[in-house]
C-alpha cells in the first residue's frame, strides 16, 4: 500500500464522516419536528465498494459511475431508540454519541494524516 | 456542490432559530399567565402554540428545521370568581388565560435541551473544521 492510497482512503473517509455529520446535525435540529425520522448514511464499507474503480470519460456522452461520494445518497432510516407520540423518531442522547464517533474517528484520521505528511516533509527535507 | 461540514453548520443554525422561537412564545405565554381583559365578560390572553416542520433543502441534500406556524390554543379559559375585577360578567366571574405554568415551564426546558444538543453539533464540526485547517501547520 502507497501512502498516495492511504492519503486517498483518509480523505474519502473524512468526507464521508463530514457527510454523516450533516446528517446527525439534520436529525438533531428535527428533534422536535412532529413525524421526522431519524436517518443515517449507509456504512463507508458500503461506500467503498460502490467507490473503487471509475471508469475514464472519453466523451461527454459516457455515463458516470459514481466516482465521488455522493452528499446524502445515502441516506437511509436507521434503528431507532424510541419513537415519542408525535411520531419522532430522534433521540438526543444517541444522535449526541454518534457525533462524539464521529468526531473521534475524525480526529483519528487527522492525526494519522499527520504523521504520515510529517514523514513525507521529513524526508524532503534531506 | 456543497461542503457537508458547512451545511451541518447552516442545519445547526436553523435548530438554533426554531428552538430560540419556541422560548419566546414561552416566555409570551409566561409573562401573560394573568392577562385577563378589560371589559366586563372579555376573553383574555389566549396561550399560544408553536409547531416545527422539517424542510428539505434538494441542493445541499439536507434537512433543515423551520417553524411551521404559531397558533393558538382553544382549549377552555380558566373561570374565577371575583366580583370586583373590571373584566367580571354579570355573575361575577372573570375569564383567566388558558395558560397552565408548569406545561410552559416543561416546554421551557426541553427547547433549553434542544438548543443545547444543536450547539453542541455546531462545536463538533467547527472543531472537525479545525483540525483539518491545522493539517496545514504541521511542517
Amino acid at each position: 500500500m502507497t501512502p498516495v492510497h492511504l492519503f486517498n482512503v483518509i480523505s474519502q473517509n473524512n468526507r464521508w464522516l463530514a457527510v454523516r455529520q450533516a446528517t446527525i446535525a439534520g436529525n438533531i435540529a428535527n428533534a422536535n419536528t412532529p413525524g421526522y425520522k431519524a436517518l443515517d448514511v449507509e456504512p463507508f464499507a458500503a461506500v467503498m465498494e460502490q467507490t473503487r474503480l471509475t471508469m475514464a470519460a472519453t466523451n461527454p456522452a459516457h455515463m458516470t459511475s459514481a466516482g465521488e461520494v455522493k452528499q446524502a445518497a445515502a441516506v437511509g432510516t436507521e434503528q431507532p431508540w424510541e419513537i415519542t407520540h408525535s411520531g419522532n423518531s430522534v433521540t438526543l442522547e444517541q444522535e449526541l454519541i454518534k457525533a462524539g464517533d464521529v468526531n473521534r474517528a475524525f480526529k483519528l484520521n487527522t492525526s494519522v494524516l499527520k504523521a504520515f505528511h510529517r514523514m513525507l516533509l521529513a524526508s524532503a527535507k534531506v | 456542490m456543497f461542503d457537508p461540514l458547512q451545511v451541518t453548520l447552516k442545519i445547526g443554525a436553523s435548530g438554533l432559530e426554531a428552538q430560540s422561537k419556541r422560548m419566546r412564545v414561552v416566555s409570551e405565554n409566561l409573562a401573560n399567565a394573568q392577562s385577563t381583559g378589560h371589559t366586563p365578560g372579555a376573553d383574555p390572553y389566549t396561550r399560544k402554540t408553536i409547531s416545527f416542520e422539517s424542510e428539505f433543502d434538494e441542493a445541499m441534500g439536507a434537512s433543515f428545521v423551520k417553524v411551521a406556524g404559531i397558533g393558538r390554543n382553544h382549549s377552555p379559559y380558566r373561570v374565577e370568581y371575583s366580583p370586583g375585577h373590571p373584566a367580571a360578567d354579570a355573575k361575577g366571574f372573570v375569564k383567566l388565560p388558558n395558560v397552565d405554568v408548569l406545561v410552559e415551564v416543561a416546554d421551557m426546558r426541553e427547547a433549553n435541551r434542544s438548543y443545547e444538543a444543536n450547539l453542541q453539533v455546531i462545536k463538533q464540526a467547527r472543531e472537525m473544521i479545525s483540525m483539518t485547517i491545522d493539517l496545514l501547520r504541521s511542517g
